[in-house]
């Protein structure tokens, strides 16, 4: 049976709500939850309603050491992938399978500042929702000029006319986008930190996490626009 | 414990190979020529002969229409997808629907040609390793979509085999490559095959091999190449005798073969013979690399998506490595080597490569090899139809698998007991310029208010790289009945109905072969024979008895008892002993002769 002959020791049972029991799908023990059933050790699947964070047994914080992540990412894998399971039977294979479809979509989620702040929206009850579609304010003059800039440039194009001096104003904007878009990152990262730390009330964290990934999400549109006027 | 192979069922050439007890990685080749080779070719030579391979790829010139060769590029498509040259090339049997090709009047899709590719190689390691294969993995073009993969899959089936996994045929290579005995770094996978293109972005990583984005044309390769050099021999022809598939096949052979030469020659001499037309047509490497260099350019921007996608530079990259035979060509190596920036990896022969690190992943499941893990992805999105024909992604190209994304779906109206949806995969917004995969529908819902039902659909993609649906009533936790039917595949009762028949036909499988078998050593006999009678010094009593048993021999053969035909030619081996040794003696003789001429000279 292939099922893990050491699992590791630090998987005491982050993933599953403290002090929770399951009884084992092989040996039919009943036992504190954990990754690898302590009696017989056959892998159990991960809880239902395990959020990213206990997938990937991290703590519920919101600053994230990349390479702590990527290698718990790893460690993961190499004791839930499929290719462990493939001779093993019915049950291990479909927990291996469960367990590292929600190993993967965890770590694309919480790899990637910005999809990680809109999933701890979600974790807060909240959502981007209308506040996407509207300019941020203080984006909007940046937002209108370049998009007049694309605007004029594709007239240009449609008409065959000389687009030199017109790309050189749109590789300008696109700097200027750039930069904008790091000082966000650089307050999303501030913004993360202070929920860590509690410091601040959550509806006033909420709200300003919201203003800086709507911003964020807009800036990432307008670029996506950009550089397709510009690979043109 | 038993063993798994490794398979890679290529365009032009197909191998299997395993890891010896040792973990020394092997090619099966073949038991008579030794070639590693076997050309993915399958010629329908009569209604009940099937040859694969090297014999099956020369009666091409002759049998085109009978001769299925490149039946990779057809897999999991449909006819609205089969292009004009290949319509010159098979003989299909409809209009629309999955393609079907038209053989002795019977019908065949390409799961069921590639099944006699994959039974060949079966076949081939019985003789050579004396082993049945059961559990294989098999390799695929990195960009597959999921029809094309459950076509694969099919495929194995079709042969008998258990299909453990499929491999995407870059992410196989880099594991041949014994890469990951570097500890880390970034490498680009370049794979130019005969028939497909495809380039991944990995990190490895201690032993994992994370594939960050992959890429590429399901129909870009070697073939295209074949195809244009061919049509420079063909404008030499008059109009009427370039159409003939024979002449058209026999083009193509020509410039394989040119193709591959000016890999070392700078120029060659193809030739082409029509009928009593002779056609002569001399190529240098520069000309032969003008007229392709727009196929091989076309390699370039899905290098710089999967690149992007990666969010990695070219100077990124720690090592770059060149698979499939396309990439031998130095016009091809230039152009990577331009694209990357440095020196790509030719150690390994780029035909075996895949093969080999398809048997490295079978090691993995078998759980031999423990140090190395495989993270690959989806090469496309996943989206169903919403309104206005607009394609609404529920799962992005390059996500790691296996993963699963989950959708709500309802109903419209009220009492409403069957919700239908169609999914695609693509990166285009509206669906009609995507790939449909197929259309399920969910049945046996309760009969409720609109709105009300809330069915829970779970899309996941597998570590195959195939889509498996399930579904669920979040209300009563209930699971949904849910009908799948395949856009361009064969639904698994007709692989079932196939496999039946394959088992009902098995016994007259192996009678064919013994039949060709029989034939062919009968053949052989006859021919010496004849030889010999025509200048050999036989009385009439022994000439008479010679020649009842060539005529005997002559009529079994066009019957099918192959055991007949057999004794048949034991007996004129029998009676052409003495005859034989007559021939040696007099040769003897004629030799001793001659010496002794010699001699007194």
């Amino acid at each position: 049976m292939a099922l893990i002959s050491t699992p590791p020791a630090e998987r005491e049972g982050a993933m599953w709500p403290a002090g929770a029991r399951v009884s084992c799908w092989h040996c039919g023990a009943e036992h504190p939850a954990r990754l690898f059933c302590p009696a017989c050790n056959a892998l159990q699947p991960l809880p239902e309603r395990a959020d990213y964070f206990q997938v990937l047994d991290l703590p519920r914080r919101l600053v994230i050491d990349p390479e702590l992540l990527q290698k718990h990412y790893y460690d993961l894998h190499r004791c839930l992938h499929p290719d462990l399971y493939q001779t093993g039977p019915q049950a291990a294979r479909q927990a291996s399978l469960r367990n590292t479809a929600a190993l993967n979509r965890a770590y694309r989620s919480l790899r990637d500042p910005v999809d990680r702040g809109l999933y701890w929206l979600t974790l807060q009850g909240e959502s981007l929702g209308a506040d996407n579609k509207r300019v941020p304010p203080d984006l909007a003059a940046v937002v209108f000029e370049v998009q007049e800039q694309l605007e004029e440039l594709r007239a240009v194009r449609n008409r065959n006319g000389a687009a030199q001096a017109l790309v050189g104003e749109v590789v300008e904007a696109r700097a200027e986008l750039l930069e904008r878009q790091s000082v966000l990152l650089q307050q999303l990262e501030e913004n993360f930190a202070r929920w860590d730390a509690a410091d601040g009330d959550a509806a006033t964290l909420t709200r300003e996490l919201k203003a800086i990934l709507s911003a964020l999400a807009y800036l990432g549109t307008l670029l996506r626009d950009v550089e397709k006027e510009l690979g043109a | 414990m038993e063993r798994i192979f490794g398979i890679d069922l290529g365009t032009t050439n197909s191998l299997i190979a395993y890891a010896d007890e040792d973990d020394t990685l092997r090619v099966v080749p073949d038991p008579e020529t030794g070639s590693p080779l076997l050309p993915s070719v399958v010629s329908f030579v009569g209604p009940e002969e099937v040859i694969v391979g090297t014999r099956a790829k020369e009666m091409a010139a002759h049998q085109p229409l009978t001769t299925i060769s490149s039946v990779k590029r057809l897999m999991g498509l449909g006819m609205e997808h089969v292009t004009a040259a290949d319509r010159q090339q098979y003989a299909f049997a409809a209009d629309e629907g999955i393609v079907r090709f038209q053989i002795h009047g019977r019908t065949y899709t390409p799961p069921e040609i590639s099944a006699f590719i994959l039974k060949e190689l079966k076949r081939r390691v019985a003789l050579v390793l004396g082993e049945e294969v059961r559990k294989v993995v098999i390799t695929v073009p990195a960009y597959f979509n999921d029809s094309q993969r459950q076509a694969t899959r099919d495929a194995g089936r079709l042969a008998g085999l258990e299909v453990m996994r499929l491999v995407n045929e870059p992410t196989a290579a880099s594991l041949a490559y014994g890469l990951h005995k570097k500890n880390q770094g970034l490498i680009a996978v370049y794979d130019l095959g005969g028939g497909t293109f495809d380039i991944s972005t990995l990190k490895l990583h201690e032993g994992i091999f994370e594939v960050l984005a992959t890429n590429g044309d399901t129909r870009l390769g070697g073939d295209d190449m074949d195809r244009r050099v061919a049509a420079l021999l063909l404008e030499q022809l008059p109009a009427e005798s370039r159409r003939h598939p024979d002449v058209v096949s026999q083009a193509v052979a020509a410039a394989e073969v040119a193709k591959i030469r000016l890999t070392d020659a700078q120029s060659t001499v193809m030739e082409l013979h029509a009928g009593s037309v002779h056609v002569q047509r001399s190529l240098t490497r520069i000309e032969f690399e003008t007229l392709v260099a727009d196929i091989v350019e076309r390699t370039v921007a899905p290098c710089r998506q999967a690149l992007k996608d990666a969010g990695l530079n070219p100077s990124d990259l720690d090592e770059v490595v060149l698979v499939g035979g396309s990439t031998r060509m130095p016009l091809v190596r230039r152009r990577v080597e331009e694209l990357f920036g440095r020196k790509p990896h030719t150690e390994l022969n780029p035909e075996e490569v895949v093969a080999l690190g398809a048997a490295v992943q079978a090691s993995v499941l078998s759980g031999r090899e423990k140090d190395t893990l495989l993270l690959d992805v989806v090469p496309l999105s996943l989206g169903i139809e919403t309104m206005g024909g607009v394609m609404e992604r529920i799962l992005e190209r390059n996500t790691t698998i296996p993963v699963t994304a989950k959708q709500i779906f309802t109903t419209f109206v009220d009492n409403q007991t069957a919700v239908d949806f169609h999914v695609f995969q693509g990166e285009r917004e509206l669906v009609k310029d995507n790939r449909s995969l197929a259309r399920f529908k969910l049945r046996g819902i309760e009969p409720l208010p609109a709105g009300m039902p809330r069915l829970e659909v779970t899309f996941m993609i597998d570590a195959n790289g195939i889509l498996n649906v399930t579904a669920r009533d979040e209300r009563t936790g209930r699971e949904q009945s849910i009908d799948v039917k395949p856009s361009y595949g064969l639904t698994d009762e007709q692989v079932e109905h196939m496999l039946e028949e394959s088992i009902d036909y098995a016994e007259e499988d192996v009678s064919a072969r013994l039949l060709i078998e029989a034939r062919n050593d009968a053949e052989g006999l006859l021919h010496a024979t004849r030889k010999a009678l025509a200048n050999a010094p036989l009385d009439g009593d022994e000439r008479a008895g010679v020649e009842a048993t060539v005529a005997q021999l002559e009529t079994a053969m066009q019957g099918t008892d192959y055991n007949h035909i057999r004794d048949l030619t034991d007996e004129l081996n029998r009676v052409t002993t003495p005859l034989a040794q007559r021939i040696m003696d007099a040769s003897i003789k004629e030799a001793l002769e001659r010496k002794r001429v010699e001699d007194v000279a």
